[in-house]
This record gives structure tokens, sequence and C-alpha cells, in this order.
């Protein structure tokens, strides 16, 4: 019964959790070519997680088709919206498809033809009294981040009328998801939201009619394909198979599937790109079958036209609790991976780090004061970005698919290690200096010093606070949505999302209320474990 | 052959100078105490005879070897490390491990440093155990035992690693007067199998029972030394003199 049986045991089950967590990390595999579509998880239809928390959607969908005809494999890759050139330009995704508005951007990305004709639309509650933009004078209107909405009121290309709308408004206020845009209008926070017209069909298809959407337009926009600029290439072959898919029909069937069909605007006829070149013929391409093509063409553009899209999507399915258990619970294995293999690297590096703090050499100690310091002192969430995007804008180096998983431990182990630092380091310097003097006239050397005498009495002092830490760490890691790894949270405000609901959300707080109750219970028992001296 | 000697010993904190030209010979078997009031330098001294303080100038030689050069020459940490093996040190208040058992306080050391025999080292650790009178302790915690009794442990600890010569700061400093009877009996019955001891104490009785010779410091230096019966009760010196008649109002 002495502290060394106790360590053993503690490490012990950290091996065990390492190699819980490689498992995690390792199970990505490469056969295929990977076509990587990176997305806005928390946009239907355009691409979200449906009942079963599989990502699908009408981009995905055709994505899928596409993969299929080219032999690829897919990867659907939510990502968050804002670093979305980050993730293009650093190669981690292939494309940008996900109701992506070509208008403002042209310049920006390599395009495909535009496929999809969209509007800005704006949607209020039915008693709002709201019923054209104008009357949205002195209002406050809700738009995403980073959204067309918002490039169409405040741009640098936004009409006139949209400018002045802007300015006529009390507030325009940004939000993170369509989701927390609809909570906020329906608590009466916001008056109005501005977004996409196939988003907000599916909104109003699940919210019955206690919403309405303006009959004025503020936009009318394109969607197409965003490619890394110069990736000619690719954004060819999958030009290509879209055609083909237009050709032989399966893209009118999955836009009737998504009720799309009256916006598609992909056509044949659209022989040159945004950028000046021209769409590579297609294989096996001759005047006889132009004949047929035209006149489907003429066909999907009749119906096309500024009609409203009737809200034929599908209706969203109200998921029981224990639906979003489920789901939730392949979330929970990624927190419990990020969770564990933060602590099994934090801790260790902590104790360098704290080692260095306390070094005799001025320079160490300053190296290992600046780096706690940084560490402490600038936001978790940025040192998360900066681990996963340095690799590329600094170094200009793509990182491989599985580095999103790496950067977030990375990332959580060196900030979590200046903490665990600087506790380790009170614990070293509250005891007594009559221990180390005892053992050097004992002639125990530096290093037995600490490891048989300094470091057991410092565990049991640092456990107090080393519980605070890992405590926060579980919820902490619900930051690595950041970097849209699928852990607990973001699944959450996925299935948020996609059901228009803030249940998922307090399920997800439930889980890590749990999961900190056998936490604090287990570092409660190590206590007790370490209270027969004192 | 002296076991500890000590030549022209300087010591000082920043402008503060504690020790004056301090010499100090140890013979074997020998018990001395040093007595003087406090922060006349004796604890300083004992820092600097074990090396948890470095000199500013002197030598030091343990059983004819010298350690610290003349100018205060110190060695490599290791032979510095290897020269701790000449004495053991009971501190003022004891530095028992807290997490270790009494019996791996006194054994950890030799099976971990000495690599002896753990078997060897336990049963030794008995009979140690039982020579301070503690026989029925050896698992249980420091913080289970009174002042008295990890005292005990601390000598046990002390003499396990089979020292040429012991050093007690303040031995009693912390305890009752009866605990102090019966760790001067300890104390006697290691003098009588010629332990060599050097024992740093204000406490004139205690000194007197137990020492072959009395080193009496003041201010940084030895004012006075000699028999017990000498020095403690025909004191030569005005200042010794004066530190007695305190003591004894």
């Amino acid at each position: 019964m002495d502290n060394t049986r106790i360590i053993k045991k503690v490490l012990y089950l950290f091996v065990t959790a390492i190699f819980a967590g490689f498992i995690f990390a390792g199970s990505v595999c490469q056969a295929k070519q990977e076509f990587i579509v990176g997305f806005d998880a928390e946009f239907p239809p355009y691409g979200y997680m449906d009942d079963n928390g599989d990502y699908t959607g009408f981009d995905l969908d055709l994505a899928e088709e596409v993969c299929k005809r080219k032999g690829w494999s897919l990867v659907k890759r939510p990502i968050k919206w804002d670093f979305k050139d980050s993730e293009l330009d650093s190669g981690s995704i292939s494309c940008l498809w996900n109701g992506f508005t070509m208008n403002g951007r042209e310049s920006e990305y390599t395009w495909s033809t535009p496929y999809v004709d969209n509007s800005q639309v704006v949607i209020t509650s039915s008693s709002s009294g709201i019923k054209k933009l104008k009357d949205l004078s002195g209002k406050i209107l809700a738009v995403q981040a980073d959204s067309s909405a918002l490039a169409a009121l405040e741009g640098e290309n936004a009409t006139d009328e949209n400018k002045a709308l802007a300015k006529s408004l009390k507030e325009l206020q940004q939000v993170d998801d369509y989701n927390s845009a609809f909570m906020n209008l329906e608590s009466g926070m916001v008056d109005a939201i501005a977004m996409d017209i196939g988003v907000a069909s599916y909104q109003l298809s699940s919210k019955g009619d206690k919403f309405v959407m303006l009959d004025e337009r503020l936009a009318t926009e394109k969607y197409g394909i965003g490619f890394k600029s110069g990736n000619t290439e690719l954004r060819d072959e999958v030009q290509l198979a879209l055609l083909e898919m237009l050709d032989d029909g399966t893209f009118e069937n999955i836009a009737k599937k998504w009720g799309l069909q009256d916006n598609v605007c992909l056509s044949i006829e659209d022989t040159t790109y945004i950028d000046g070149s021209k769409v590579p013929a297609m294989a096996g391409d001759s005047q006889d079958n132009v004949g047929s093509r035209e006149v489907k063409k003429e066909d999907a553009s009749s119906k096309n036209g500024n009609s409203v899209v009737k809200a034929d999507v599908p209706k969203v399915k109200k998921l029981s609790v224990t639906h979003i258990i489920k789901q939730l619970s392949s979330g929970l294995a990624a927190t419990i991976a990020i969770f564990v293999l933060t602590i099994l690297f934090s801790m260790p590096l902590g104790l360098v780090i704290a080692a260095a703090r306390m070094s005799k050499f001025k320079i160490i100690q300053w190296i290992a004061k600046i780096y706690i310091s940084i560490m402490r002192g600038t936001p978790l969430m940025l040192q998360l970005i900066v681990v996963f995007f340095a690799p590329f804008y600094i170094f200009e180096i793509s990182t491989p698919y599985s580095y999103r998983f790496y950067a977030v431990i990375i990332g959580f182990s060196l900030n979590y290690a200046a903490y665990f630092a600087e506790i380790y380091r009170s614990g070293i310097q509250s005891i007594p200096q009559g221990q180390r003097e005892a053992a050097q006239i004992m002639g125990y050397s530096r290093g037995q010093t600490f490891s048989r005498i300094i470091f057991p009495q410092m565990v049991k002092r640092v456990l107090p606070p080393v519980t605070n830490e890992v405590i926060t760490l579980v919820k902490d890691t619900s930051l690595a949505f950041a970097l849209s790894y699928a852990e607990m949270f973001t699944k959450a405000k996925q299935i948020a999302a996609a059901q228009t609901s803030l249940l998922p959300l307090f399920v997800a707080g439930v889980f890590y209320y749990i999961f900190n109750f056998i936490v604090a219970f287990i570092m409660e028992r190590i206590e007790k474990r370490l209270d027969y001296y004192k | 052959m002296s076991v500890l000697e000590m030549n022209n010993i300087k010591k000082g904190f920043g402008s503060k100078v504690v020790l004056k030209d301090i010499t100090l010979k140890v013979e074997k078997g020998e018990v001395v105490s040093i007595i003087g009031p406090s922060g006349s330098g004796k604890s300083t001294l004992l820092r600097c005879a074990t090396f948890l303080e470095y000199i500013d100038n002197g030598e030091i030689s343990y059983i004819g070897k010298k350690i610290v050069d003349k100018g205060a020459v110190y060695p490599s940490k290791k032979e510095l490390q290897q020269a701790c093996a000449n004495f053991g040190l009971v501190f003022q208040n004891f530095n028992l491990f807290p997490h270790f058992s009494v019996m791996k306080n006194i054994s950890d050391a030799p099976i971990v440093i000495q690599k002896r025999n753990k078997e060897e080292v336990y049963r030794e650790t008995r009979e140690l155990l039982k020579k301070v009178g503690i026989e029925d302790k050896e698992n249980a915690y420091p913080c289970e035992l009174s002042g008295g009794q990890q005292q005990r442990v601390a000598i046990a600890r002390a003499l396990a690693l089979h020292p040429q010569m012991l050093y007690f700061d303040e031995p009693t400093s912390a305890l009752d007067p009866e605990i102090t009877a019966e760790i001067l009996r300890v104390l006697k019955s290691l003098a009588a199998e010629k332990m060599t001891m050097v024992i740093v104490t204000h406490e004139i009785d205690f000194a007197r029972a137990v020492s072959d010779r009395v080193v009496f410091m003041d201010g940084g230096v030895i004012i006075e030394e000699g028999k017990p019966e000498d020095v403690i009760d025909n004191p030569e010196n005005e200042r010794t003199k004066a530190f007695l008649k305190k003591l004894h109002v």
C-alpha cells in the first residue's frame, strides 16, 4: 500500500488508454483515390446530418454519384465554415461543395459551372408584421457569418438598395449557424433572418407556419463547386461527371429527391467557366446527341425562374432522446480519445516544462516562462487553429487527412502541459527543503531524490488542482469543433441543426456531466488511496 | 587519525560573515557537543560539515581524505555525494519521508543506494528499531508517531547506512523533557559503542551528560573548548560565562 503501486496502476491504465487512442487515430486507411468534400454540416438540405447520424444532402448525393462514376472514394469532411479557405489551401479537402455561392467570389476559386440558381431571401415570424424588405428598417436582421446573405447586404458587390437596407437596420447580427439563427428568431432576439432560399425552404418545412418568407429577393445568385485556385484538372473531371449525370437524368433525380429541381441551372450549353476557360467536351460527344440534350435543358429551364421553391423537401423526422444518445455516442468515443490522449501526453510534458521552469539555467527558465505565458495567455481555440494550419502556412507542407486528429491532440496537449507544469511546480516547491537535504546526505542522487522522495509527495499535493484541470479538459474537448473534429459537441450541434432543436445540446450536456462525474469519482478514489500519510 | 578535520572555515551569507576561521577536529569515538547562543554559527558549521552549505574558504577532510581542498575547492558532485557516506545527520525536525513507512524510511537507502541484500537490510533495520526502542513501529508511518519516536526513527535511519560518524542538529529542541531523557539514553548507548558524534545543542545538561568535549561558539568563532566539566562548570572566557549564566538563571 504505497505510492509506487498506485502510480504503477495509473500508468497501466494510461498505457491501455493510449492503445485505445491509436486505434481511433489509425482507423483511417487509404486505398482508392480520395475525393474529400468540405462542407458545413449545419447547412441542410445541401449538407447536414441525417436521422441516422450520417452526413447527407443534395450536394453530398451529387458528390457520391460523381465518385461512383470516377471510381473515387468519397470522404465527407464537415468543416468549420470560417476556415474553409485554409482547409482548401492546405489540401485537407479537395473542394468546397456545399451550396457555395459563386457571386462575389468569382476570382477566389477555380469554379465549376453554376449548378443551382439560388436566391437570398428573408424569413421572419408570421406575427412580425414584416411584409416587405423596407419593413426591416430599425429591425434586427440575422445572417450567418461569412455567408452570401451577408455579402449581398454588406459585401463589396452589394447593390445600393441592399446597402441602404443594411444601413436602415437596427443591427445586422452575425450568427454561427442557421439553427441558432432560428432560435434567435423564435425567441424574438432577432426580427428576421437573411439566408439562401434552399436552406430557408428546408427550415420552413420543419418549422410549420410559424415563419414566412418575404416575396422580395435580396439577391439572385448561383451555386458552384469551388476548387483550389488553379486546380483545373480536378475541376474538369468533376464537371464532366456532372454533365454526364445531367445527360442521363441522374442529376434531375437527385435534385427531385431534395426538392431542388426548380433551382437546377447546370447546363450543357454552358461551355465556358467563369474564369473564361472552356469546359472540355464530353467523351463520345457527337452532334446527334446535342438535340436530345437541349430538349432536356429546355425542360429544366421552363420550370426555372423566379418561382418560390415549394417545400417538398424530405420531412424532418423528430428524433427520440434514445436516438440522439445513440448518435452522440460515436462523438463520445472521439471525445474520450481526445481526453485520454491529452492527459497521457500533457501530464508528462508538464513535468518536463516544470523542470525547465525551475532550471538553474536562466535561458531554459525563460523559455519555459514564455511558453507557459503564451499557452495560458491566448485562447485554446486559437492555438488549435495555429497547430492545424501552421504546417501549411509556415512550412508549406500539405497535411494528410488524419492530421486533423493529431492537431487536436497536439494543441490540447501543449496547452494543458503549461497548466500542469505550473501545478507541478507549486507542488514541488511546497515540499520542505529538509526532504531534499535528508535525501542528499543519505546519498540519493538528484534523480533518485526526485523519483523516490519528491515526486510521490508532489503527486499527493497536486491532486486537487489536477482534478480541476482534468474536469476542465473534459469540457474543453468541445473546442475541437474549431478544427471540425467530430467530437461529441460538434455532433450535437450538427444534430441540433438538422433537427432544428436544442435537445441534442442538452443531451450532450448530460453526457459531459456523467463523464465528469466519473472522472471526479476516480480522482477522489486516488486521493483516498494516498491518504495513508500526511 | 581524525574522523573529521575542518581547517580555517569561512562562511558568509551575502555581506554577513557567519563563520570566521573555524578549525575543528573530531577524533574517532569522540562525542563533541557544540554549544552557543542562537546566531553563533553552530548550525551553519554543521551544515558546512555535511555539505549542505558551501564554505567560502578553508578545507574539510574525512578519515584523512581531503574532500574540500584549501581555498574551498570542492570535488565533483559525484565525489561529494560519495563523501556523504562518511556521516549521518539527524535533523532538528527529523525530515523523515512521510510517504514511506518506518521500515522503508530506514531500509530504502541501504537497498537502493548501497545495493545491499534486502533481507539482510530488513533484519538489520529491525535490530536498529529494537536498539532505539520502537521495534513495534516498523509498519507505521511517520505521521502516526510521536516526536520522540520520529527522532528515534531518524537516528536508526542514519545508522542504517553505517556511517563513520553522526551529526545531531538540536536533537532535543522539539521534544518534551522526559523524552529528552530517552534520547539521551540512546545517544549514550551509541557513545558506549564508540560511535563518533557531533551534537549541536543549546541544552547544557544534555551536552554535559553525553560529551567528551564541549565546544563553545559565539559570533562565528570558537571561544572555548575542552572537557564539559571545564567549559561548562569552570569557563575561562567572559562570553562563555555570560552565556552560561543566562542559561542557569
